[in-house]
């Protein structure tokens, strides 16, 4: 989808005034989404002060997905006669302070939404938005991108920036990144210090990004999981799963969802929604009928880890569709849904 | 097509969810745009013994209340739960743990013995006829009720989550009650509501009942890494649950 950029791209030293002059130019201008502190955790939301933007974030509880396939979405509006028209909302937006494991999520995405059928409104949403990938600061407590050759990334973004020291590493990776590094032009070129002291943040990260250590290479999991239909570990861990879904909705990689009509009081017209829905569920598999081909707890529990190491990667010509940002390990209040703890499991005997 | 006649009747209850409908105000204009209503307490003296629906409020706790109920299912094309103690028998229930007699001496004292208060266990609408709708919570969703009537005047089965609160937690992009170690009926109790109890910073009460095929088992056996007891989770259930425990 995107051209390499043939010229040398722009790289700049950025001191944090200038990234907030910057921030601020940009909040004047366009709609920018940022990460703040949302309570004590952090989220992406629409930034109205520079001051708020906190690139030092750990994790933010729901990935950026949800601004390209938000919970509840808008499809279209139809009438009486059967007319119906395509609702678009969305408007350019820059993303700012995006992780390379959230980014590669995303380039997964756009591969998934673009398979056979083009899908216009994840597309136009993508297409609106510049990303500005942010290299992570501080580890959160469950990630393990280390282990999934995710805790860095070179391609796919627009902008990426590095803090190293007291400052950062700005550098454009497309076009659009260019544009929006317009406002930079006066800001110093990164010097070879910072370069090299950002190769150094690039090799740390890929290293103590690991928070579980996964005991195989990724390339590894098909094959794993092609052997491991009938392990133990999923009637047990299914045993005490809620069938919650919380593992699915915070996971950047899961884009499954459910589309529902909601007729007006005219009992005519319409509208037609997505909405986030999730494999665990236990109507996910319902069909016309009302055959239910996944009932059973175990076989929706064992169904993520074979969509996440098997099925998706198909797709993806081989990537695992599992980037180690840790939110589901966080987020199931069971403590079931480690994918660390499962796949090395699978290694041991039964 | 002739606007179906309504009629809503009240039992057991706080009569809140009525009240609910009564709220919705200028969209009560949308709602007589499509249907009649021909009784209805909390908004017009006229009665009738002729309907096409009939919405039921309220849980069933006494005889003669199963005998009215059962009358009204008879008259009735369609018949509609309205709220949790109509869906799911709701905080009524409570009594049902204790002795009837001491239920009647507790609440009514030497009034107990008239005939008009001979109490006996709760019952969810649902335990005493057949029912075709629920629009479940405490109170019902204004939104949600007007959902449910626009598909059971167009014949379209209403989507009515089955899946737990969680679902729609993450959406509000909460952060889960139990990183706050609380218990929370969430992950147990049927979803509908948009998590409107976590979203302003409580635990779940459960009051839609429990999600289908709930995992209590799974429930009480977290409890111990969050430092709780199965007794905190099923203090917590016996509100709008009956204390009803049904490990899957």
């Amino acid at each position: 989808m995107r051209k390499k950029p043939t010229r040398k791209p722009t790289i700049r030293k950025l001191t944090d005034s200038a990234l907030r002059t910057w921030v601020a130019g940009l909040i004047r201008r366009q709609r920018v989404i940022g990460v703040q502190a949302d309570g004590e955790r952090f989220a992406f939301k629409p930034l109205t002060r520079a001051e708020d933007l906190r690139l030092d974030y750990d994790v933010t509880k729901i990935p950026p997905k949800k601004l390209f396939q938000p919970a509840a979405e808008p499809l279209l509006e139809y009438d009486q006669a059967a007319n119906y028209r395509s609702i678009f909302e969305t408007e350019p937006f820059v993303l700012f302070g995006v992780h390379p494991y959230d980014m590669v999520a995303i380039l997964q995405m756009d591969q998934v939404f673009s398979e056979k059928h083009c899908d216009a409104h994840y597309f136009a949403r993508r297409q609106n938005a510049t990303i500005v990938v942010c290299d992570v600061q501080k580890a959160s407590p469950n990630v393990f991108a280390g282990c999934m050759g995710t805790a860095t990334i070179r391609k796919g973004y627009d902008v990426l920036m590095t803090r190293v020291g007291g400052h950062y590493v700005v550098e454009a990776g497309s076009p659009k990144g260019e544009a929006l590094m317009e406002g930079l032009k006066n800001r110093p070129e990164a010097d070879e210090a910072s370069l090299h002291r950002r190769e150094q943040v690039w090799e740390d990260n890929a290293k103590f990004l690991v928070r579980h250590t996964l005991r195989m290479k990724p390339a590894e999991i098909p094959a794993l999981l092609q052997r491991s239909e009938d392990h133990p570990v999923w009637e047990e861990k299914a045993a005490r799963c809620f069938s919650c879904g919380s593992c699915n909705l915070v996971c950047p990689t899961c884009y499954c969802f459910d589309v529902r009509d909601d007729v007006k009081w005219d009992l005519q017209g319409g509208m037609r929604r997505r909405y986030w829905d999730g494999c665990m569920l236990l109507n996910f598999a319902n069909v016309a009928g009302g055959h239910n081909f996944r009932k059973n707890r175990a076989d929706r529990y064992r169904h993520r880890y074979y969509r996440k190491g098997l099925y998706v990667p198909a797709k993806l010509g081989g990537e695992i569709s599992c980037v180690g940002c840790g939110r589901c390990i966080t987020a199931c209040v069971s403590k079931i849904a480690n994918p660390v703890e499962i796949y090395n499991r699978l290694l041991e005997e039964r | 097509m002739s606007k179906p006649k309504v009629a809503i009747f009240d039992f057991a209850c706080c009569e809140g969810c009525q009240l609910q409908v009564v709220n919705l105000e200028e969209e009560i204009l949308d709602l007589l745009s499509v249907v009649q209503p021909v009784e209805w307490r909390e908004a017009m003296s006229e009665k009738s013994d002729t309907f096409d629906v009939a919405i039921i409020e309220g849980s069933i706790t006494r005889r003669e209340d199963e005998e009215r109920v059962r009358a009204i299912r008879e008259r009735a094309k369609v018949l509609v739960a309205l709220g949790a103690c109509a869906t799911v028998g709701g905080i009524n229930k409570l009594k049902n743990r204790f002795a009837m007699e001491e239920v009647r001496r507790c609440v009514y004292d030497a009034a107990a013995d008239m005939p008009h208060l001979d109490t006996y266990p709760t019952k969810a609408v649902g335990e005493v006829v057949k029912v075709d709708y629920q629009v479940h919570g405490c109170p019902i969703s204004k939104k949600e009720f007007g959902y449910i009537l626009r598909c059971l005047v167009t014949g379209k089965e209403p989507f009515v989550p089955t899946y737990p609160v969680c679902v729609e937690c993450k959406m509000q992009e909460n952060v889960c009650r139990y990183e706050f170690n609380e218990v929370c009926l969430g992950p147990v109790t049927r979803a509908g509501c948009g998590a409107k109890c976590p979203s302003a910073g409580f635990w779940c009460f459960g009051c839609r009942g429990l999600a289908e095929d709930p995992n209590v088992q799974a429930a009480r056996e977290v409890m111990a890494e969050y430092g709780k007891t199965p007794e905190d989770l099923q203090g917590r259930l016996q509100l709008f649950n009956g204390g009803k425990e049904q490990a899957s």
